[in-house]
């Protein structure tokens, strides 16, 4: 099997997961990817052989969502959390979820400037510079968010006493 | 903040870089030297970790949804549009590829890879690097762990009917002689296994149940470098895992046990690889070669797991 099939496959299973993450609803999820595809084939030409293919993807992936919030902008976004969290992965325990529960919330809470770069490092294991190039910020900024995100979350996780409480009964 | 002078200041970039496996080996033993001196260090870095952990069992679910038609037809219409495509045009619509590739995602994601590391690191910091390697290995076993016990439909790729088949497929796919062990004796039999792709094509995963239908599995790969290594152990969520290296394989063994009873199977799985493969001619000086004393497994079966990469509900 060839080995650039494995990998195309794999970078698109990893702008879905990305996607959803982001838009955190399974339909603008894949609108999104969907319209990142679309350009990516319409600019397959300018994809130069060799070079990072992820990188490539991901970056019109965000170029594809920065545009779609500039466009939106006027109209507030609808999120049913109870229909995002209904799509949880099927824990085996209660407490599982609550953590997760709080972990979600937590992440929702960052500014998205942070939350882009801790998902695209924590989740999808993008490389530093890749995120500063898809980003389009230096490498420094990149750091600063992913510490300023990684921090926050910590210390939101740290201050639901009452979730560890219900995790150890 | 000062504890870490000394061994070269380490950078908070550098405690990030190390917690997504980007950093260098060298620098990679100067954190380690930090964190071994500075609890608070070592927290933030298994807070940093769990986070991911938790960011994955939230989103991985996405890699089990098949994409809609129109995403799939957009791959496939990519797959032609770039030049210098060579795929055979059929094989993304095989499910087992397509599960395969998700697993493949899932571990590079969660720890930037195991088997694919430059060669240049390892030169710099061997030991420190199969250390890393190790761990890497293990948190890579315990996704898929709880990837493929998550859903019965994808347990096994081939089952354990015909062991020898099932032994001498995977021995093909990993390039070095692998076997289920028989557990019995601890109570578990085996039902199948599966190939998992990496970049050197290398790992096995095998996996057995109990009367209760309790899931354990056991990984099994190819390290670049195999020096013997005693059992660890690790932990993440709900899921334990030991994990060694015993003559050219490193093995992870993960289920949904305490670690007593983990470390009981391990030691089982330990000395069925030790006895050799069962009902196969045996290639019997290959196994004296590894018949060499091991003491350290006995002696410290719990392991210190020298890399923190544990991390338990905080009261527990």
């Amino acid at each position: 099997m060839s080995k650039f099939g494995v990998d195309l496959e794999v970078h698109i299973a990893s702008l879905r997961r990305y996607a959803r993450a982001l838009m955190r609803n399974s339909a603008d999820a894949e609108d999104l990817v969907q319209e990142a595809l679309t350009r990516a084939v319409a600019r397959a030409d300018s994809f130069q052989a060799g070079t990072n293919l992820r990188a490539w993807l991901f970056t019109i992936l965000h170029n594809v969502h920065v545009n779609q919030v500039r466009s939106k902008a006027a109209r507030p976004q609808e999120v049913d959390v109870d229909d995002v969290e209904s799509k949880l992965v099927t824990p085996a325990r209660q407490e599982e979820r609550v953590e997760l529960r709080e972990m979600m919330r937590a992440v929702d809470e960052l500014p998205e400037e942070q939350r882009k770069v801790l998902l695209l490092v924590a989740l999808e294991g993008l490389k530093y510079d890749e995120v500063a190039d898809m980003l389009g910020v230096p490498i420094g900024t990149v750091m600063s968010r992913l510490s300023r995100a990684r921090e926050a979350v910590r210390a939101k996780l740290a201050n639901e006493g009452g979730v560890t409480l219900r995790r150890v009964k | 903040m000062n504890a870490h002078q000394g061994i070269g200041r380490v950078t908070e970039d550098e405690l990030h870089a190390y917690v997504d496996g980007q950093l260098d080996g060298s620098r990679r033993l100067a954190v380690e030297r930090w964190l071994a001196e500075d609890p608070d260090a070592a927290r933030r870095a298994d807070d940093y970790r769990a986070q991911a952990m938790l960011l994955h069992e939230m989103f991985d679910t996405v890699l089990r949804e098949p994409p809609s038609d129109t995403v799939q037809e957009l791959s496939d219409k990519l797959k032609g549009r770039i030049a210098f495509n060579d795929n055979r045009p059929a094989w993304h619509a095989r499910p087992l590829v397509r599960f395969a590739a998700a697993v493949m995602l899932v571990v590079a994601g969660a720890a930037g890879g195991w088997m694919g590391r430059g060669a240049e690191q390892q030169a710099v910091a061997p030991v420190a690097q199969q250390r890393q390697t190790l761990a890497t290995f293990a948190q890579e076993a315990t996704q898929a762990h709880r990837f493929y016990t998550s859903d019965e439909r994808f347990q096994v790729e081939l089952g354990a009917d015909n062991q020898d088949e099932l032994n001498g497929w995977l021995s093909k796919r990993v390039g070095r002689d692998v076997f289920g062990p028989d557990l019995g004796r601890v109570g578990y039999r085996l039902i199948g296994g599966r190939s998992l792709p990496t970049d050197m094509g290398a790992g096995a995963q095998y996996m057995y149940a109990n009367d209760a239908n309790k899931r354990i599995t056991l990984f099994v790969g190819a390290p670049q470098s195999g020096n013997q290594s005693s059992f660890s152990f690790t932990q993440n969520g709900d899921v334990a895992t030991f994990y060694w290296v015993e003559g050219q394989l490193a093995y992870a063994l993960a289920g949904r046990l305490s670690k007593e009873e983990l470390l009981e199977i391990a030691k089982a799985v330990y000395q069925d690889v030790k006895a050799g493969p069962p009902r196969r001619e045996p290639p019997p000086d290959q196994q004296q070669q590894q018949q060499q004393p091991q003491p350290q497994q006995q002696e410290q079966p719990a392991g210190v797991q020298p890399i923190s990469d544990t991390h338990k509900p905080k009261e527990s």
